[in-house]
């Protein structure tokens, strides 16, 4: 009670963002929307897409003029009914807290209505459509947020986005000797018994022999 | 005496102790008493050893936890005599409590060679039975008796401590009948399941 | 001076879980940490696609198993954004009050396990067994012990029990003099002192820029609290205050600031608790049959193609996302994907690179101090 961020606050603090972007980044290819959550409180954040060769300059003026210093989730999704131009997907979920110049051995109580300007926090959407074809790859920010470094891995690690310009890069979730080109979350793999049909025959697998790896049934 | 060739002229404590051991080994051949002593040893190894298991300190997922409770003032696992060891080496127990993926698959079974006989192995929760919830999945092993050799199932996702507590019971029971078979040699045994009364 | 690399491995009591920590060490001082995990990988994404909305609440619930609430809370906000559900107020409470008793429990078995690290074995029988009082309550809920099924799309599954609010007040004013009891038995100790104070620095801009969020950061001096950043359910109308530690030192919060914030958070938690039974819509001591409008909204099962869903939730570890996109399988009776951002997965590899600098002894009490639950880190 009392600390907490007011609607308005939020849509104005929404609104500035939207605008900021849109006045640094007003050449074509990249549109800036201001969105309200369907539920719960309903607050707005700000969604923004652009094109892959445009996703570092973005992501700097994010981080440096912005203040944006939260790199949440990298989620890679592979669409291999979409179109051309959109046969994978990488979005970016950040946040933007006040925490800047923290200055050492103090505590800072922050007061949700004082808060203005660029402290207000702020939820920004970024979505990098990415074209239809065996090797999507997205220029990498491990550089800019420490957070994103893990967060790429594991995007490529299960869903076989390539990050340019990620040092060491390695499998974080599934093992190391999995097979090279082996991303579980593209849409042709499919998980084992895929209908439930399957599943009568022989249910704990007892009469699978290693050849069947791989095969649903 | 030795094959390989030792110098009995030094007489050191590692040639004394072969020595000994061939001579009794010989003379125990030669009567009955060694296999009196393994009957009667035996049924009391296992009569003594089945209240004192010691667990292996494993915890992988949710069921861990379960554990951990069981072993806490409201459940207290301890005074049935299980005890949690850190190390393979001192365990007989091998408590799995979660679903092995891929990776895990080779470490759990050092883990189970690591441990010397007899040893037992107990498969706590759906997900070490059977793959439990993740049985569809590409990481996800059907079951730890893909890999080891399982003498109790507790079902439960989790179970609760007072199924864990039955299991160690079960255990036990199943310890007086065939405690010192190896773990190599058990497989045709009837899977004892808790709560299959 | 030769140095060696030492694999604290899968299997090992101090670890929390199962992932494996590398340390390359110059007689006891570490210098060079790596982070192995992916040891229960269960693929909960993929598996996610294949279900239903209310099938993947409990994958959510065994995400974090000590935090059930939490997860499945957090997932269910972000499937009410997908398919537009609205929540009625008493759902709201309820849930706040499911996740607050979720998060006292989660801290008591972060204290529980995280006494023994440093030595204390009694923290652990002491913790748990005030757990228990709390996973009684949350039984009455939900119907086992740790994974509860309780959230659905648009409310709640079932009111609370009649009784119920009666004995969490009695269990929570029990509580708030046992939190004493703990301060006394660890504040006043020297070796408690000894072994957190001055080990595991870690500033609050370092850590966000990492990605590290939660108590951790609150550690720091910095009262960001996705509760009120990022207002979800009712946080707004209860009393309560975000737990904060001015750190002790300029280089940063140190295990002990750590410690203590959590401490401070059970009060906060109980303070809620206590708020939120006086104010809950329709009396605490009132019983809706399940299905009703004060519970749950009828919400739509479908999501199209295209519309997506985000949450922000505040978990007992740190600030946890879930991104739905909808569309899927059943025309739409399935998310397309599900993805799922875990506080401790990118907190781990920070806290490996925290320990640099630092004894062998110092691992364990740096290690616990972060509250790590290897169950969200690999999903």
């Amino acid at each position: 009670m009392g600390t907490t961020i007011s609607l308005e606050q939020n849509a104005a603090a929404a609104k500035a963002a939207a605008e900021n972007l849109t006045e640094r980044f007003s050449d074509a290819g990249m549109t800036v929307e201001v969105i309200a959550h369907s539920a719960g409180k309903k607050f707005e954040f700000v969604r923004i897409t652009c094109s892959p060769s445009q996703w570092r300059a973005v992501a700097k003026h994010l981080k440096h003029e912005l203040g944006v210093n939260h790199c949440a989730m990298v989620t890679g999704t592979h669409y291999p009914e979409g179109s051309a131009e959109r046969g994978w997907e990488v979005a970016y979920h950040m946040h933007r807290w006040p925490i800047q110049d923290v200055a050492a051995h103090t505590m800072t109580v922050h007061k949700g209505e004082s808060l203005q300007g660029d402290d207000i926090p702020m939820e920004f959407e970024i979505f990098i459509p990415l074209e239809a074809g065996d090797s999507p790859s997205v220029p990498s920010v491990q550089d800019l947020w420490v957070g994103a470094d893990w967060n790429e891995k594991e995007t490529w690690d299960l869903v076989g986005i390539d990050f340019e310009g990620h040092e060491n890069m390695h499998r974080v979730l599934n093992p190391h000797d999995s097979p090279t080109g082996f991303h579980p979350l593209q849409r042709q793999h499919k998980i084992r018994y895929h209908d439930f049909n399957e599943m009568y025959d022989d249910p704990q697998g007892f009469d699978r022999k290693p050849i069947d790896e791989g095969r649903v049934k | 005496m030795s094959e390989t060739g030792e110098n009995y002229t030094t007489f050191n404590s590692r040639t004394l102790v072969e020595v000994v051991g061939d001579v009794t080994d010989e003379a125990l051949k030669a009567t009955k008493i060694k296999q009196l002593l393994s009957v009667l040893a035996g049924r009391f190894f296992n009569w003594a050893g089945r209240k004192s298991l010691f667990t292996l300190h494993l915890g992988i997922k949710c069921c861990a936890i379960e554990m951990a409770a069981s072993a806490t003032p409201r459940f207290d696992g301890d005074r049935f005599g299980v005890l949690f060891r850190s190390s393979p080496r001192q365990s007989d127990v091998l408590l799995v409590n979660g679903p092995i993926s891929k990776k895990f698959a080779d470490p759990i079974v050092r883990l189970w060679e690591q441990m010397p006989e007899p040893k037992y192995c107990i498969a706590m929760g759906e997900c070490a039975i059977s793959g439990g919830p993740y049985y569809q999945s590409y990481n996800i092993l059907e079951g730890v008796d893909t890999v080891i050799p399982v003498d109790v199932y507790i079902p439960g996702c989790p179970p609760r401590p007072e199924a864990l507590i039955d299991g160690f019971g079960k255990l036990r029971e199943k310890i007086i009948r065939i405690g010192g078979a190896p773990s190599t040699g058990r497989e045709g045994d009837k899977p004892i399941i808790v709560g299959d009364d | 001076m030769a140095e060696m690399w030492i694999t604290m491995g899968p299997q090992h009591p101090m670890t929390h879980g199962l992932w494996t920590l590398r340390v390359k060490v110059d007689g006891e001082t570490v210098t060079d940490t790596e982070a192995e995990l992916g040891y229960i990988h269960r693929g909960v994404e993929k598996i996610c696609e294949s279900r239903d909305f209310t099938q993947i609440t409990p994958y959510c619930d065994r995400l974090c198993y000590v935090s059930a609430m939490t997860w499945a809370h957090s997932y269910i906000m972000a499937a009410e954004n997908l398919l537009e559900a609205e929540v009625p107020e008493r759902a709201e409470y309820i849930r706040l009050m499911a996740a607050e008793v979720q998060r006292l429990a989660s801290h008591l078995m972060w204290l529980g396990a995280f006494g023994p690290d440093i030595g204390n074995l009694t923290l652990m029988t002491w913790c748990l067994r005030d757990r228990e009082m709390f996973l009684d309550l949350l039984q009455e809920l939900g119907g086992s012990r740790m994974h509860y099924n309780y959230p659905r799309v648009g409310g709640v599954k079932r009111d609370i029990p009649i009784g119920w609010a009666n004995r969490l007040k009695a269990k929570v004013k029990l509580f708030e003099n046992r939190i004493k009891e703990y301060e006394m038995l660890l504040d006043e100790s020297t070796i408690w002192l000894v072994r957190l104070q001055g080990v595991g620095y870690a500033t609050a801009e370092d850590q966000i820029d990492a990605g590290v969020t939660g108590p951790n950061i609150r550690a720091a001096g910095v009262n960001v609290d996705a509760r009120w950043t990022n207002p979800y359910s009712v946080y707004d109308q209860v009393d309560w205050e975000p737990a904060v530690e001015k750190p002790t030192s300029v280089k940063g919060a140190d295990c002990y600031d750590r410690y203590r914030v959590r401490m401070e958070e059970m009060r906060q938690s109980c303070r809620m608790l206590l708020d939120a039974i006086e104010k809950i819509p329709g009396g605490a001591n009132t019983h809706y049959q399940p299905g009703d409008e004060m519970l749950i909204t009828k919400a739509p099962t479908r999501a199209p193609e295209g519309a997506t869903g985000f949450s922000t939730y505040e978990c007992t570890r740190g600030v946890s996302n879930f991104y739905l996109q909808g569309g899927g399988d059943g025309r739409g009776k399935n998310p397309y994907r599900v993805s799922i951002r875990s506080p401790m997965f990118i907190t781990i590899p920070y806290v490996a690179k925290t320990m640099i600098g630092y004894k062998v002894a110092d691992i364990p009490a740096i290690m616990g101090s972060f509250d790590p639950c290897i169950g969200e880190t690999d999903r």
